[in-house]
């Protein structure tokens, strides 16, 4: 969706969104080294921020690529 | 995997337990990551930077509250941004110190407090510490009569660490403070190891000016670190410009002389703020972090000829061990040399301490979870078993 007669606001949001959540993929990364075995919570949280992850790729290819 | 050309990704974080002495509290939070993804770009704090044009009156980003929410924090008048606890020692000493002034300084102080000194023309004299590797006051008292008596002139200012870089040990600083206090010398705490890692209270310690570490314990990025004082200093320290230029009368608003103007522009300041938070809650779960470098200190002297040359029990996560009679004895036959024990704590994950050190090293595992402390006191032990050392207790 286009913002005043150039932005593509959308697609923008989905990239830094999209960079957040795998953001806190790192994060969860980082708090389980070095062997990196998720506690049941953790798997539920990196399941759930990969659902969102895939919506913003979704948006991108929508933006960009429609 | 490469972010620019011959620039590797690093990953250090992200595949091991960090245990480096001054990489552990700077560890940024996801928060900070994701403020750095925001505001990478060079003067990225500026872009609703309006009169007074200085860096502590930016709204949006928050900064003018963060500049008073960080005086709070340390229980302090005043703050400010600066590039690193450095630039703290550099500005005080700037305003403090006039050439040919004795300063006291201690036998732990960090060289950039030497340097400080040195860029004021001032001369040092270093507080000795005792056989404990401790600042004790009257060792600070004796030091100051005998300065006294050889210059005939009283310190214009004295440095002190709360927790020093050598040993991460915790010195008394609020008693040190008082005996300084009673010749009037304004002293200087610098907390880059605890300001943000410990609760600190600079009225408490008796801090006239107290430094903080960003990069080394507030998980910001490097450089940054605040300078905080007291409304009587204030004035002095956070001096503004009154300069103007004689061809074109040019004047420069009111940035501050010491600090150069305004700090840190960009992705430091943000990364500092968007961790705030996090390190405010941190602070006050640091006995949980002593625990853990307990469990870890107490698994090494479980290894025959291993000694702890820290303060013990610990009162920090920053520690000094001595391992000269049983890792440095495997070291002398190994054929990894030296290297035998960083490598064999790599292949199980862990790494920070120095390359090739058997003898004498540090280590801060501040941040570590408890499986991780248990992990890296485990691994100590296997290691030693592994080369045929004698583990007791």
């Amino acid at each position: 969706m286009l913002q005043g007669k150039y932005m593509s606001k959308r697609s923008v949001d989905a990239v830094f969104q999209g960079l957040y959540l795998l953001t806190d993929i790192r994060g969860i990364l980082r708090d389980t080294v070095p062997d990196h075995r998720l506690s049941p919570g953790q798997k539920k949280d990196a399941e759930k921020i990969l659902g969102k992850l895939e919506k913003q790729v979704a948006i991108l290819k929508e933006e960009l690529l429609a | 995997m490469n972010c620019g050309e011959g620039i590797d990704t690093r990953q250090v974080d992200e595949l091991f337990i960090n245990l480096d002495p001054i990489q552990a509290g700077g560890r940024l939070t996801t928060d900070a990551m994701k403020a750095v993804l925001a505001y990478g770009d060079g003067y990225s704090v500026c872009d609703n930077c309006v009169k007074p044009f200085r860096l502590d009156h930016i709204s949006k980003p928050p900064l003018a509250d963060f500049h008073r929410d960080l005086a709070d924090f340390l229980q302090m008048d005043v703050a400010r941004l600066v590039p690193g606890a450095r630039r703290g020692f550099q500005a005080v000493a700037g305003a403090l110190v006039s050439p040919g002034d004795p300063v006291l300084l201690t036998a732990y102080s960090h060289y950039t407090e030497f340097l400080s000194v040195e860029q004021s023309r001032g001369i040092p004299f270093e507080i000795p510490a005792d056989e404990l590797h401790i600042i004790t006051p009257d060792a600070a008292a004796a030091r100051i009569e005998e300065v006294i008596r050889t210059t005939g002139k009283t310190p214009s200012l004295m440095f002190v660490e709360q927790v020093d870089y050598q040993y991460g040990n915790l010195h008394p600083v609020a008693k040190i403070a008082k005996v300084a206090h009673q010749y009037d010398i304004p002293v200087l705490c610098n907390g880059a190891y605890t300001v943000g890692i410990m609760e600190v209270n600079g009225k408490e310690l008796g801090a006239d000016f107290l430094t903080g570490s960003g990069h080394k314990s507030m998980a910001a990025p490097a450089p940054s670190g605040v300078l905080a004082t007291t409304d009587e200093w204030a004035d002095k320290v956070f001096r503004t410009t009154g300069i103007k230029g004689d061809l074109t009368g040019r004047t420069f608003g009111i940035k501050e002389v010491e600090m150069m103007g305004c700090t840190l522009m960009g992705v430091t300041s943000v990364g500092m703020m968007a961790s705030f938070p996090h390190v405010k809650k941190r602070v006050k779960e640091f006995d949980r972090q002593l625990q853990h470098v307990n469990t870890i200190v107490d698994a090494l002297l479980s290894i025959d000829g291993t000694k702890i040359q820290s303060e013990y029990p610990r009162k920090h996560t920053l520690t000094r061990m001595n391992t000269i009679d049983s890792f440095d004895k495997v070291a002398k036959t190994h054929k990894k040399r030296g290297f035998f024990l960083t490598s064999a704590l790599r292949e199980r994950g862990i790494t920070g301490i120095l390359a090739g050190s058997t003898r004498v090293w540090k280590f801060n595992s501040y941040g570590v979870s408890k499986e991780q402390a248990d992990h890296v006191a485990r691994s100590f032990i296997e290691i030693a078993e592994a080369e045929g050392l004698t583990i007791t207790g």
